[in-house]
């Protein structure tokens, strides 16, 4: 009961502002100690235990990926864009360090499907390409001109 | 000769059937727990991980496709076809592995486990046989013509696979007990007797 409350509390107050399924992976996902594997949420924890907190981002985090593996890749495109302009990164950089680093490889949640996860790095790697080759042929719309953070 | 060669196939086919039936009697029920666990685990995998209808629609429907048609260079087309390709090929590898391990229950150990006629175990076995080919053929055809190449072996595929889970679901339902507790009750009895 806790947990779902700690759902609810989660997408009520936090996801709500993350409109893009991306944001929420990514947020999600830097939620998440790498050497244990756990979530970790102060203000959740507070309220509903850190057991149920984990709980929630870690069903949260899942409910994210099925929402990413099933958007069409048109509509990746899109979230990549708008995550990249919310980035404030030059889209160069941005570009170049998504298909060098691959980050989203350690954004999906623990015991992701294999051929869900597949699916969605090779449509991350096709996303990247359609970006870059947007970027190639309208160079008119100067690719470094917002701000460095 | 027409005689000779008469016999001669006749012969052959009755060494094929010898064949077939010393195969079938080395099955014993001597560590037949890891044929039902690996059993249990390639339906779960089938039913949980290869079959949801979203997955299998995305990476196979045409949509993407379009779009990358409408709005994309040409070198980012063909990145998208060997992308979509690799991942398709990947799906149909992991359903025919996990059909295999399935057979592979039906033909050594089912007879132990699960009540199933002659009948009914040759209409598995030629429903495995047409699925694992029409997965040989889709590998082909995907490799050689892209992902979207047979959407009606796709569709069939899905269809008859489902209908062996399903039938697999229901023999080997004796694996998943819905009450744990009931094990514990059970488990508790034996113990007092």
């Amino acid at each position: 009961m806790d947990v779902l409350e700690a759902m609810d509390d989660l997408r009520l107050r936090t996801l709500a502002h993350m409109q893009r399924p991306l944001d929420r992976l990514i947020y999600l996902a830097s939620t998440r100690d790498y050497n244990t594997g756990l979530y970790y949420h102060d203000g959740l924890a507070a309220r509903f235990g850190e057991e149920a907190a984990c709980e929630a981002l870690a069903e949260c985090h899942n409910e994210a990926m099925r929402e990413l593996v099933t958007s069409s890749l048109e509509g990746l495109v899109g979230q990549m864009e708008g995550y990249m302009e919310s980035a404030r990164t030059r889209p160069t950089d941005f570009l170049g360090m998504w298909r060098g680093l691959e980050p989203y490889r350690v954004a999906v949640p623990v015991g992701t499907d294999p051929l869900a996860a597949g699916f969605l790095f090779s449509n991350f790697r096709v996303a990247l390409a359609i970006l870059d080759a947007r970027r190639n042929v309208r160079p008119g719309l100067e690719p470094d001109a917002s701000p460095r953070r | 000769m027409i005689q000779l060669v008469f016999f001669l196939a006749l012969g052959l086919g009755f060494l094929g059937m010898l064949i077939f039936i010393m195969r079938r009697g080395r099955a014993t029920p001597e560590g037949g727990a890891v044929a039902l666990i690996e059993a249990r685990g390639a339906l779960d995998t089938l039913q949980g991980s290869l079959m949801p209808p979203e997955l299998i629609g995305r990476i196979f429907e045409q949509q993407d496709l379009e779009y990358i048609e409408a709005s994309t260079p040409a070198e980012v087309r063909e990145f998208f076809l060997r992308e979509r390709s690799q991942i398709a090929l990947l799906w149909i590898r992991q359903v025919r592995t996990q059909l295999v391990s399935l057979r592979r229950f039906y033909t050594g150990r089912s007879r132990y486990y699960a009540q199933i006629s002659a009948g009914t175990e040759l209409s598995l076995g030629l429903n495995f046989l047409v699925l694992l080919s029409a997965c040989r053929l889709l590998e082909v055809l995907v490799y050689v013509r892209g992902p979207f190449a047979a959407p009606r072996i796709v569709g069939a595929t899905i269809t008859r696979t489902a209908k062996i889970c399903d039938f697999s679901a229901e023999k080997l339902e004796f694996l998943r007990p819905e009450n744990p507790s009931e094990i514990n009750r059970d488990r508790a009895g034996n113990e007092a007797i």
